[in-house]
């Protein structure tokens, strides 16, 4: 097939698709069988050419405004439920640096077993200025998807090499130890390091902030180890530990210990309702 | 309402915990405590210094340096979940928990913090 006329099959494909409308006037995208309500979520805004406001709406209650035009998302305007939204929220045009960011309140709000919705409205700011904004295919690369489906993406004889991305409910259903920790905390935890152990170096966040915890980590490692085996049954022990002012605003912090392996980290907003979750998840 | 009372509230709305004590940090010691939970002296004695170490160094001074003093621990192991709170105005003051995993963290901390506050004010 001509790669040329992909897109026009895709939008005849989503044209010819029943629309489910919700109360308020909300279109369902992804049902709760749907295996990546992202690439749902990125195939609406593809198609969006002149400028809207969409906001995507979870059954499980998060939502995620955003400013689209000529395939592109131009800012975020509105994010609830949702944590880490502040530096997308505070731009007024999203730029390359903010793309992790952006795709972390995707999935956080495009999740997996739960319907999402769509309400479009009339654009906030400025979305007549198309050459602005990130691209939604440079989104979609990003998370291995295809965002010229022709075909159902119930459809596994039809459907293409779709890496689902994972959201931090599968994660901590599926991956242990601490790298799955960081993972199923999700957002929250906005700058994390490993030490030791097969997941040794792994990190994630801004630059600044895991180089100062990497700095922290190099000279009080061992005395780390001390105060957990303070806490813990037995030296070495598995443990968990938060350290904040509030825990459930402001920043806190994260050190963690699975057999060799140290995770410390900086956890932004509440702390308390992802990590027990993702502490359970990651001594499975 | 007494100390006795107001630990003994927090173990009647959240089942999950199985231990609630008021203790001084500063003198090493539990003044009460409340719960399913039949524990030692010496029991209640590790607890108090675990609360201790939880707001000691190494973690202690990175939280310093990183946004402020920190008043709040939570300390999960294998099979419990261990949160300590010390009053903002008598840090000496804290409570020192001892829960299942099931326990609604959140709504548990929000809590123990309003107890902690009426105990500490009352005193």
């Amino acid at each position: 097939m001509n790669r040329g006329t992909l897109p026009i099959l895709a939008r005849l494909h989503s044209l010819q698709t029943s629309a489910r409308i919700v109360p308020g006037g909300g279109r369902v995208i992804s049902e709760a069988t749907d295996r990546n309500p992202v690439a749902q979520m990125l195939r609406v805004m593809n198609e969006t050419m002149l400028a809207r406001s969409l906001r995507f709406v979870s059954a499980a209650g998060p939502s995620l405004t955003l400013d689209v035009a000529g395939r592109r998302v131009l800012r975020v305007t509105g994010a609830e439920g949702l944590m880490g939204a502040e530096t997308c929220l505070a731009t007024d045009v999203l730029e390359d640096e903010h793309k992790d960011e952006l795709i972390k309140l995707f999935q956080g709000v495009a999740l997996v077993r739960e319907e999402l919705h769509v309400f479009s409205g009339p654009a906030g700011r400025g979305g007549e200025e198309v050459s602005i904004g990130l691209p939604v295919a440079l989104l979609a690369d990003l998370l291995l998807v295809d965002l010229n489906v022709t075909e159902p993406d119930d459809d596994p004889v039809e459907l293409p090499e779709v890496v689902v991305p994972p959201t931090p409910a599968e994660i901590a259903a599926g991956e242990t130890g601490l790298s799955g920790f960081a993972s199923a905390v999700g957002p929250a935890l906005v700058a994390w390091l490993i030490d030791g152990g097969a997941e040794a170096g792994r990190t994630d966040g801004p630059e600044e902030m895991v180089s100062h915890l990497q700095g922290f980590l190099a000279d009080e490692r061992d005395s780390l180890e001390r105060q957990f085996d303070s806490l813990s049954a037995a030296p070495g022990d598995a443990i968990c530990m938060i350290l904040g002012a509030m825990l459930v605003e402001g920043h806190s912090i994260v050190g963690a210990r699975i057999g060799p392996s140290i995770l410390l980290g900086v956890i932004e907003g509440d702390a308390t309702t992802a990590t027990l979750g993702a502490w359970r998840a990651a001594l499975r | 309402m007494g100390v006795n009372e107001s630990l003994g509230a927090v173990v009647k709305a959240f089942p999950q915990a199985r231990l609630v004590a008021f203790a001084d940090l500063s003198s090493r010691m539990i003044l009460s405590s409340m719960g399913p939970l039949s524990t030692t002296q010496e029991y209640l004695d590790r607890l108090c210094d675990q609360a201790r170490t939880s707001f000691d160094d190494p973690l202690f001074s990175l939280s310093v340096e990183a946004f402020g003093e920190p008043n709040a621990a939570v300390v999960m192991g294998p099979d419990t979940v261990r949160v300590f709170l010390r009053s903002d105005v008598e840090p000496a003051d804290a409570l020192c928990c001892i829960c299942d995993h099931g326990i609604d963290l959140p709504a548990f901390v929000a809590k123990i913090r309003t107890t902690l506050e009426s105990i500490t004010h009352a005193g």
